[in-house]
């Protein structure tokens, strides 16, 4: 060091890095919320997919949420009940006298956050807007012929084809009553050229104008949306006068805020994560039940793969797969698994009946379907799947653990990693060429639109044609009205979809969120908005 | 200037070594590298003799053990052990690496080759196809070839070559110019020697030094390359074991670090041995630093 | 030199428009369809409202038309909108840039400032220890892969001894200042806010570390060999005969001449930070470029897409062309 060229020696340097070390940690900053905390709700989740909070243009993931707490539908679902739908904005309905359609009373004395009354006139003009708007949304209600004003307390939805299910549909967030007077004057506009005319969609994604227990006071993209208490909500007042909720991409930071009390939530930590909160007396994990699940669709076009066209062949890798170690071990127990397409507490969906109808892991039997179609010695086929993990488990995991079970049988499976885009474009238009793992997340909640789903278009995706008999089936089933009766004709279907062995249901998620103990009331919903933001309250 | 001639050791203080230790110093590095790379072909080529498991076996009950007598770099989130996993890996990193390299050196310096001696509108095109290529971020333009053509080994090679080969062509092209400036391929050329004689017979060999650099060098940046494609979910089709998409897989596991570890390790130590290797190589090879 | 400099914009012009028809003509290879990927399950099976949502964004033109269309729009320095973020692409990237821009000059000033002396230090006292660690820590450094250096850099300091941040640009519950540049370091103070500067400060410390570590290596290899190579010219042995201190031989006369190829290679070197932080990113879950680009390119979004390969294209280009330029300026031969 006689040069002096201004090295540092050792000794210098570890001081350096020692100060900069403590330092660091130091500086870990300890946010201070004291004196507003505990009127303030701090959700952390990941809401990238927000890319608008405008209802009738809905179509993402986290974003019902939001929307469901700043505005109200005319119906509602309650946690925990996905069958009868609850009094919203309408305190009573029935069939309209001519059985078109359906009449619907209005909740007397509802005010907007601006404290103006709700009026028929709002009702009917947020559903024009949604019709005529014609984005995603539109589709749901394809079914609504029109909206008619009966008298000031009194509407009526005119349906296409009357016996479709309406009411359920109509409890999601994206048929919700704006105020229209606000509405309009920021840009909107329900008329039959909305397509074009309505420009409000910038000022609705900060601002709402609802009768929900919160108002939308800002969203910035990617980080947070805020919401304020709505002085004028017709049920009580809410308890919080602010919520937060924080984008936080990452499990692995949503853990470190839960744990510093940064957030009173946490959304997406992976199984790994949750182990880790284990030990932490003032965080419990609440379950989020959800309708969504994860599912492998198997084609059964002769020119794609000769042995899947076999009923025996399908059935064969259904009793193949080892659905106990999908769920206990991958998942730690966090799932469900309904029988077919209809989740697990729908209409003749519940645990007991997955239980005796769905497929189980009987590797005899596998062996024997096999024999039976006439591949003895097993046979090959390739699953697609795209690079996404649901509830920290990776499609990728799933193929990886079918394709080994399946071997067990001296079934072959090439795994086939395509991007989210081409799998999506093959599946929807049918030219996958063996089995697809996916996703499905109903826009809500109605078992038609599972049934419908299944014998409409995924049916086409797998090449199958539902015969007349199914078809009549779902139809009875969607339009019977004794529950009991509807329970077991709804039965009835998943037993032939399990035999027709197109579709295996590998898991419905019941997500794990992690809630601080300051919280008390905390409803997790599966009908589609994940929470009831109305109803959690801190705790005393 | 006579002064200039005088011969100045610039080191203000010159240690007396002994040639045995200053060769050892020379050479200790490239034979580290050398070596390392050898421990990995062995281990490449009798994976199987080296461990009980199979790389692919999926037992969800054994997930995320970590390190034991079992399994001693511990389970993945499949509960596949991660030290077989990570040997049969070998094999992929090693041979893509290798392929990509030899195979871009290969085009790049014919291509390269090709545009010195053409010259005019050829050379010129050439070299703005290779000007066009490098306008792009490697590691972007890589991934979206491979997005194009579909996940798979092969198909992240062939993506790889495309981005790969201008870097030698521009070497190539250079070392020829050089070259072909010079007495004896001017004299080659009065004495009537064909082009590709020439190209061959003469300036080959003597531009052959720099190639072997680059290529030794570009080995690793090729394994590290192919890695991080692989991270990012373009490389390998599972279950085939592969070093990046193991990093991957336990990229979230910040608990259970040996998941993503030691795949990384490897990674780092065969690259680090190609580029001891290289730097030897360039270091015997430079005239400059041979004198002393 | 002016005609010069004339003809290289013009090809450098030229080149920006062949990079943004390469990657139009890449992106249109892929059979996937982006329209599919945007619509909810029911909308998409429904073949007049995708036929629709098609012509909104213009997927049902011909290819060349398409093209043309983009071209036209580019003119008018518009870079079109965003399928999957609904928003003008050029306001997608001005959102995400600074980010990148922000990691990538700490990263390439911490490079800088421990590659250039390291290098000067390992060519004055060459075949020393200080030579032997200047190459080892070169060669590591581009040695390591990136991914796996930011886990493990995770692994230890964030979730082993817990003394750094974790993963993004500031605390999970923190809010970004008011955005003035975009750069947190500059916004927070400007707002006066050093609680905020500290913690975007602690938050660059690993994944700057990591985006640097290949950049550090490069150039020390650089500096040791320029140096050496600056060594041994006559004007060297001159001043040392004359009798010049030797550290005034070596910052005065050395250094300056050495340092050419460093800025020629830093400028490069800066390109690919800025372009290069896609791993960087993905692991420190940092809001930048890199990400904007991948999850652009995983969902085929073709506006933005397109509108980053040309930013990235042109940033190139510009730093070549400064590059050519200076070469031109350095050495008259060049302009033939």
């Amino acid at each position: 060091m006689t040069d002096g060229l201004g090295w540092i020696d050792r000794r210098r340097l570890l001081q350096l890095l020692g100060v900069t070390g403590g330092a660091l940690a130091a500086n870990l900053p300890d946010r201070v919320f004291a004196q507003t905390r505990k009127n303030t709700l701090v959700l952390g989740i990941d809401i990238s997919d927000t890319i608008t909070l405008d209802p009738a243009r809905l179509a993402q993931y986290t974003s019902p949420m939001t929307v469901a707490a700043a505005y109200d539908a005319l119906v509602t679902m309650k946690p925990g009940e996905y069958i009868n739908v609850a009094p919203g904005l309408a305190t009573k309905w029935g069939r309209t006298p001519d059985g078109k359609g359906w009449r619907f009373t209005l909740r007397e004395g509802v005010k907007f956050s601006t404290g103006n009354v709700m009026t028929v006139e709002d009702v009917k003009w947020s559903f024009d807007r949604v019709i005529n708007l014609g984005d995603q949304p539109s589709q749901y209600i394809a079914n609504v012929d029109r909206v008619e004003i009966v008298d000031k307390s009194t509407i009526d939805i005119i349906l296409k084809e009357p016996k479709e299910p309406l009411l359920s549909i109509i409890a999601a967030p994206e048929f919700i009553v704006m105020e229209r007077k606000v509405a309009e004057a920021n840009g909107a506009s329900a008329a039959k050229d909305a397509k074009t005319a309505d420009k409000a969609a910038q000022w609705i994604n900060s601002n709402s104008c609802g009768t929900g227990a919160y108002r939308i006071a800002a969203w910035e993209r990617n980080q947070q949306i805020q919401l304020v208490r709505n002085e004028h909500y017709w049920g009580g007042k809410p308890p919080y006068e602010r919520i937060v909720i924080r984008h936080i991409s990452d499990g692995a930071a949503q853990l470190l805020a839960i744990r510093r009390g940064d957030i009173d939530a946490a959304f997406n930590l992976i199984p790994e994560q949750i182990a880790a909160l284990k030990s932490e007396t003032s965080v419990r994990m609440a379950p989020l039940p959800s309708l969504d699940f994860v599912y492998m669709a198997l084609t059964q076009e002769p020119e794609f793969n000769k042995a899947l066209a076999v009923k025996e062949a399908r059935q064969a890798i259904g009793y193949a797969i080892d659905y106990d170690g999908i769920v206990k071990n991958m998942l730690g127990g966090a799932a469900l698994r309904p029988a077919h397409f209809l989740p697990i507490g729908v209409s003749g969906s519940t645990e007991e009946v997955a239980r005796q109808i769905g497929f189980k892991q009987d590797l005899v039997k596998a062996k024997e379907l096999l024999a039976k179609a006439g591949f003895k010695d097993g046979f090959e086929f390739e699953i697609s799947y795209g690079n996404a993990a649901v509830q920290g488990v990776t499609y990728q995991d799933l193929g990886l653990k079918i394709q080994s079970d399946v071997a067990r049988v001296g079934i072959k499976v090439n795994l086939r990693p395509v991007d989210q885009v081409n799998l999506r474009t093959e599946y929807t238009t049918g030219k996958s060429k063996g089995g697809v793992l996916t996703f499905w997340n109903p826009p809500a909640v109605d078992n038609w639109l599972w049934a419908g789903a299944v014998i409409n278009r995924v049916a086409k995706r797998v090449h199958w044609t539902p015969p007349d008999d199914v078809r009549k089936l779902v139809a009875e089933a969607a339009t019977e009205t004794d529950a009991k009766k509807q329970a077991d004709l709804w039965v009835e279907w998943q037993k032939q979809m399990v035999d027709q062995a197109n579709h295996f249901v590998l898991f419905q998620p019941v997500y794990q969120i992690a809630v601080r103990n300051t919280v008390k009331d905390f409803p997790l919903t599966a009908a589609g908005w994940m929470l009831d933001l109305y109803g959690v309250k801190p705790s005393a | 200037m006579s002064i200039a001639e005088a011969p100045v050791s610039l080191r203000p203080i010159a240690p007396v070594q002994s040639k045995l230790r200053r060769t050892l110093r020379r050479y200790s590095l490239p034979a580290i590298g050398a070596f390392v790379i050898l421990i990995w072909i062995v281990v490449a080529i009798i994976a199987p003799l080296l461990s009980p498991y199979m790389p692919s076996t999926v037992d969800v009950t054994a997930r995320l053990r970590p390190p034991s007598s079992a399994h001693w770099l511990g389970t993945d989130v499949l509960g596949r052990d991660v030290f077989t996993r990570l040997i049969y890996g070998t094999r992929i990193s090693l041979t893509t690496g290798v392929v990509v390299v030899l195979v871009g050196a290969v085009i790049g310096t014919l291509v390269g080759g090709i545009a010195a001696f053409a010259r005019g509108r050829a050379e010129e095109l050439i070299m703005r196809t290779t000007d066009l290529v490098l306008c792009f971020p490697p590691i972007i333009l890589a991934m979206a070839i491979a997005a194009a053509l579909g996940i798979g080994t092969t198909n992240t090679i062939i993506a790889m070559l495309v981005v790969w080969w201008p870097k030698f062509a521009r070497l190539a092209r250079s070392l020829v110019l050089v070259q072909r400036s010079q007495e004896y391929v001017e004299a080659a050329v009065v004495v009537g020697l064909t082009p590709s004689r020439i190209l061959l017979r003469h300036i080959f060999p003597n531009s052959i030094g720099p190639l072997i650099v680059l290529v030794t060098l570009d080995v690793g940046n090729a394994i590290i390359t192919f890695a991080g494609l692989s991270f990012l979910g373009l490389g390998v089709i599972p279950p085939t074991p592969e070093w990046g998409s193991m990093v991957s897989e336990g990229r979230e596991l910040i608990e259970q670090w040996w998941v993503a570890a030691f795949p990384g390790f490897a990674i780092l130590t065969i690259v680090l041995g190609f580029n001891f290797l290289g730097d030897g190589i360039r270091d015997w090879l430079d005239p400059r630093s041979r004198r002393r | 030199m002016p005609q010069y400099i004339l003809s290289r914009l013009f090809l450098a012009f030229v080149m920006a428009l062949l990079a943004t028809l390469v990657i139009f003509l890449l992106a249109n290879t892929v059979p996937g369809d982006p329209v599919l990927a945007q619509l909810g399950d029911m909308a998409a099976s429904n073949k007049e409202f995708v036929a629709e949502w098609r012509a909104k964004w213009g997927l049902d033109l011909p290819l060349w038309q398409r093209y043309l269309i983009f071209l036209e729009r580019l003119f008018h320095g518009d870079l079109g909108v965003s399928i999957s973020s609904q928003r003008p692409v050029l306001q997608d990237i001005r959102d995400f840039a600074p980010a990148t821009l922000e990691l990538a000059s700490v990263s390439f000033v911490l490079a800088l400032v421990v590659g250039i002396p390291l290098g000067i230090m390992a060519a004055v006292r060459r075949d020393s220890w200080i030579d032997h660690v200047a190459r080892l820590v070169s060669l590591i450094g581009v040695s390591s892969p990136t991914f796996w250096l930011a886990f493990i850099m995770l692994a230890v300091f964030y979730g082993g001894l817990q003394i750094a941040p974790g993963p993004g640009r500031i605390d999970s519950i923190a809010l970004p200042p008011p955005s003035a540049t975009g750069l947190y370091l500059i916004d927070s103070v400007l707002a006066g806010d050093w609680e905020l500067f500290h913690d975007a400060a602690a938050h660059l410390v690993l994944p700057s570390i990591v985006l640097a570590a290949a950049t550090l290596g490069l150039i020390t290899r650089t500096t040791r060999a320029s140096m050496l190579e600056c060594m041994q010219q006559d004007y060297v042995r001159v001043a040392r005969a004359k009798g010049l201190r030797y550290r005034r031989i070596v910052i005065g006369h050395i250094l300056p001449n050495a340092l050419i190829p460093i800025v020629t290679l830093g400028g490069l070197a800066y390109a690919n930070l800025l372009t290069g932080a896609v791993l960087t990113e993905t692991i420190f879950s940092w809001p930048g470029l890199g990400r904007y680009t991948f999850r652009s390119a995983v969902t085929l979004d073709f506006p933005a897409i397109m509108g980053i390969t040309l930013i990235v294209a042109v940033v190139y280009l510009i730093i070549n062309l400064l590059i050519d330029v200076s070469y031109a300026l350095l050495d008259p031969r060049v302009v033939r």
